[in-house]
């Protein structure tokens, strides 16, 4: 698992201090009594880079990103409070109703981003908005998300020869124990917002105006916990979890870790996309709560209350595994260790890490279903997240943990103004 | 009543009835002997029809029994002779009838499903909403009822003092506008520099009584929006995105001529937003005649295919009993815009067994799912032969009763939407199925219910639904794709789908659903004069 802080080496020169909190302040306003804490949205890669965790943060204004742009805006966002995470089967007959679907999706997608009034249907029709988010539609900072999986590229809609370079099914992975049902799919559809009912608001709008083309394969609820009581925002095994993270916001660094550019290999059409990973990883909390907390510490790497290294005091700061080479600190196994070693061959193999917490009732044992769905962006799924994952085949962490769903899509690029669709590009 | 009334006094006014006369249903025949000009296309203005639209506001039974006819088939006769439109009498006692059964559901809006729920084991499966008609002399009886009762919800979320200064904040343009008879559109002209695009008509009614109120183009009479069941006094938002053209408010005030305000120009050439012409009950008449005569044949049909299959079961070939049993419950399946009619004959000929228990034991279960589990179960013939008489004896009194039935036009496009919902919620998910694993040929059956009051509505719809030919294609898409599923008269179970056949049935009856809603909504009937 990369859910940990540590899949990716940020070295002291490339931190650079960014918002850490979202949404505290506004949007929430009114509300904000009642979302209570959740309203106080950590972003997990904001405060990641935050040198001085113990500095309060100033809180951040929950804005709307603009639907429009290069790239879509849900990939560099910080995670917020509310997410869901679904995946689509193309149900349209062929290419054009597939043409069509894509163009209703941004058309819902950037009203939905964006807000407005839904509009009036007179006596024809039932209301063209559900209500639940009041008379007038807020953005409430909703990201959409949209990616296309291997699958899409088959034979029914005439795309065998665009598929993205390294598009693939996702593989099963040494410890991982996928279910076919929680597994791949057509499309990803991520909706993310400092609020649930926003979150809901929105898939209920897309699957009511997309049912005849798509239907949802799997989807899984996530949400973002507050800093507790600082930084990053903790997963179910009590880490914080995303601690470490490239700096994309600096362009050079998004161009050689994130982005699909134009001139290399890839299909032109894929320039300004993105490929996800999407894992659902099963946390077994019942097993993870016997186990002593050193033994925890040990297999992270990090210590549980501060999330810092083992070898340090606060959270932001570098772990030095020069100085331990064998490990007496910092096993060489921990996870941490294992999926980031921190060294120049490995810096290339770095992911934009963008998990949520899920909570999905109970296992027939009565366990607690509880789990991580795991999301992380990169330029090259091969080199970046397969790297990755090799390292940590057999870390001590894979008897708490049970990768059992999610799929590899490419995240389109980004609709570029009102005239653009999702895909335009892919099926012009 | 006050200029400013208390929602909540306006809801309970049809109990007290000081101010609004249509709530004096007690004495019934005042308030359904309304002035000929708020009849409907001049129903009422019939003498006899008059008369008997003084029976009317009682008991829906009384109703009907005072409509049938010592002979049941010169009743069907005569419907059939009003179906041509040669006898207006006859359309206005069947409006009446049909109308005359709202008082007690527009009350009660879940009343028909309080009904079919009564009995606490097996009941009807299907919750019908029933639609109240707010049209035409009877509109009058239950008008009060359902006004204030949409007045209360419509003030749920605020005062009406604040109603304006609250909808400033939504950030459109608001104009204020009088409603009542003598000023109807008052605030809304030339002078007020009409303009296209999304804005708030905050109507104010400022006359006596609750009224309706719709933004039309005076020259075609389609409507633009509506608000139904302003109360006096109060003030209450239209929304509307207008595109260049003319318009004017209508203002239905109760037991009043409608009035239409003056017209509006709105400049430019802004492409205008959805409207259609209202659709009537007097207009709902003839589809409606037209599809109990159809359910009439089915009855035929029915009573036949359950007289072989108890004759099956009698004899003990049980291989045959299965065979007929489909036949026969699909034919049922196909009549799904009368089964409120049909009342607790529904629930004894088609219902289903609590969850969680023993179908076989539960009490009171009878009827096609009944004998489907005894079939598909390893019940003997002889343990059977009871309920095959159950269910044969209970069609054929629904056939003999059906003769004296009257559907109410009103809720027609209400049962083609709601028809294909069922299929969703007990077909689909196999909550119906108790063995035979033929919910996909019961789908396939509503379709075709709900294909037939199509058929029966499509004069009307098409000048109304700008959606109509996608959904033909939707409905055609689905039920190509739900008949792939009858392999010779074997058809698939539902758990035997791949799952993307399962995907694509969804989104086949997904799609179909979401292009059946509009017809729902366009035959709310609505009063016109």
């Amino acid at each position: 698992m990369n859910g940990d802080g540590t899949a990716a080496p940020e070295d002291a020169a490339g931190l650079r201090r960014r918002g850490f909190l979202r949404g505290a302040a506004l949007g929430a306003g009114a509300i904000g009594a009642a979302a209570g804490g959740s309203a106080v949205l950590a972003g997990a890669s904001a405060s990641a880079a935050s040198p001085s965790p113990t500095t309060p943060a100033a809180p951040r204004v929950s804005q709307a990103a603009p639907f429009h742009g290069a790239h879509q805006a849900g990939i560099t966002r910080e995670v917020q409070n509310a997410c869901v995470t679904l995946s689509f089967d193309v149900t349209a007959a062929d290419r054009r109703e597939l043409t069509e679907l894509m163009h209703t999706l941004t058309e819902r997608a950037r009203f939905l981003a964006t807000g407005g009034t839904p509009p009036a249907v007179g006596i024809t029709d039932s209301p063209s908005d559900s209500g639940t988010l009041g008379p007038q539609v807020p953005s409430d900072g909703l990201s959409v998300t949209v990616g296309v999986g291997a699958s899409l590229f088959d034979g029914r809609f005439g795309l065998a020869d665009r598929k993205p370079l390294r598009l693939s099914q996702m593989p099963a992975f040494p410890d991982d124990d996928l279910r076919p049902e929680w597994c791949h799919g057509d499309l990803s559809v991520q909706l993310s917002a400092p609020h649930t009912d926003t979150v809901l608001h929105a898939l209920r709008d897309i699957a009511r105006h997309t049912r005849g083309g798509m239907q949802v394969r799997w989807r899984m609820d996530g949400f973002s916990s507050p800093s507790r009581p600082t930084g990053t925002p903790r997963n179910h095994l009590g880490f914080k979890d995303g601690t470490s993270q490239p700096d994309v916001a600096d362009p050079a660094v998004a161009r050689k870790l994130l982005w699909v550019g134009s001139g290399g290999a890839e299909p032109a059409w894929t320039a300004g996309g993105s490929y996800q990973v999407v894992r659902l990883i099963r946390m077994l909390v019942e097993f993870w709560d016997r186990v002593s907390i050193t033994e925890q510490e040990r297999m992270f790497g990090r210590n549980r209350d501060t999330g810092a290294p083992l070898d340090g005091d606060h959270e932001f700061d570098q772990p030095n595994y020069s100085a331990d080479p064998m490990g007496d600190v910092i096993p060489l196994d921990s996870h941490m260790r294992m999926a980031n070693p921190r060294t120049a061959q490995t810096a290339e193999s770095r992911i934009l890490r963008r998990a949520y917490n899920y909570d999905n009732g109970m296992d027939v044992n009565g366990n607690l279903d509880m789990g991580l769905v795991f999301v992380c962006y990169q330029q090259d799924l091969e080199r970046q997240f397969e790297a990755v994952q090799k390292r940590l085949a057999g870390e001590p962490l894979v008897d708490y943990i049970s990768p059992y769903g999610g799929g590899y899509f490419f995240v389109l690029p980004g609709v570029k103004d009102r005239t653009d669709w999702y895909g335009s590009t892919l099926l012009a | 009543m006050s200029a400013e009334p208390d929602p909540e006094a306006a809801a309970a006014a049809p109990a007290g009835g000081s101010s609004q006369p249509a709530a004096d249903t007690g004495t019934g025949g005042e308030a359904a002997d309304a002035p000929p000009g708020a009849s409907p296309d001049g129903i009422t203005g019939d003498g006899a029809a008059g008369s008997h639209a003084h029976a009317a506001p009682v008991e829906p039974s009384a109703a009907r029994d005072a409509d049938a006819e010592p002979d049941a088939d010169s009743a069907t006769d005569a419907g059939a002779a009003a179906d041509a439109g040669s006898d207006p009498a006859a359309d206005a006692q069947r409006g009446a009838a049909a109308a005359h059964t709202e008082p007690g559901a527009g009350a009660d809006t879940d009343s028909t499903l309080a009904d079919g729920a009564r009995d606490d084991a097996p009941a009807a499966r299907r919750g019908l909403r029933s639609r109240g008609v707010r049209a035409g002399a009877a509109a009058v009886v239950v008008a009060a009822v359902v006004a204030a009762a949409v007045v209360a919800a419509g003030h749920s979320g605020g005062t009406r003092h604040t109603a304006a200064a609250a909808a400033a904040a939504d950030g459109l343009p608001h104009t204020t506008v009088d409603i009542s008879p003598s000023a109807c559109g008052r605030g809304w002209s030339a002078a007020a520099k009409p303009h296209p695009g999304t804005q708030v008509f905050d109507l104010h009614n400022s006359g006596a009584s609750a009224s309706e109120v719709y933004l039309e183009d005076p020259r075609t009479g389609r409507l633009y929006a509506e608000v139904e069941g302003l109360a006096p006094g109060a003030v209450r938002q239209m929304l509307v995105n207008l595109g260049s053209g003319t318009y004017a408010f209508e203002c239905q005030q109760e037991d009043t001529d409608s009035v239409t305000g003056p017209s509006v120009e709105v400049p430019g050439h802004v492409a205008q937003g959805p409207s259609s012409l209202p659709v009537t009950v007097h207009d709902l008449i003839p589809p409606t005649l037209a599809y109990q005569k159809w359910i009439q044949s089915r009855m035929a049909d029915l009573t036949s295919a359950t007289g072989k299959l108890r004759a099956d079961i009698d004899r003990g070939d049980l291989a045959a009993a299965r065979r007929d049993w489909l036949t026969g419950h699909l034919v049922y399946e196909r009549m799904g815009a009368a089964y409120d009619t049909f009342g607790d004959a529904d629930g004894m000929i088609n219902g289903t067994a609590p969850l969680g228990g023993d179908p076989a034991k539960a009490d009171g279960f009878t009827g096609f799912h009944r004998i489907e589990y005894g079939l598909w179960h390893g019940e003997s013939a002889v343990s059977l032969r009871g309920q095959a008489k159950t269910l044969d004896d209970a069609a054929r009194k629904l056939r003999s009763t059906w003769k004296t039935q009257q559907m109410d036009p009103a809720n027609m496009g209400l049962r083609a939407h709601e028809i294909v919902e069922n299929t969703l919620q007990f077909e689909l998910t196999g909550r119906t199925d108790y063995g035979s694993g033929t919910n996909l040929a019961t789908a396939l059956a509503n379709i075709d219910g709900s294909r037939e009051i199509l058929a029966e509505l499509e004069p009307l719809l098409k000048p109304r639904d700008s959606g109509l030919a996608r959904l033909e294609a939707s409905m055609a898409r689905a039920r190509t794709y739900t008949a792939s599923f009858d392999h010779g008269g074997r058809w698939t179970p539902l758990d035997k789908l791949t799952r993307a056949q399962r995907e694509r049935l969804d989104a086949d009856f997904g799609d179909l659903l979401e292009q059946l809603a509009p017809v729902a909504a366009i035959f709310d009937v609505r009063r016109t004069v």
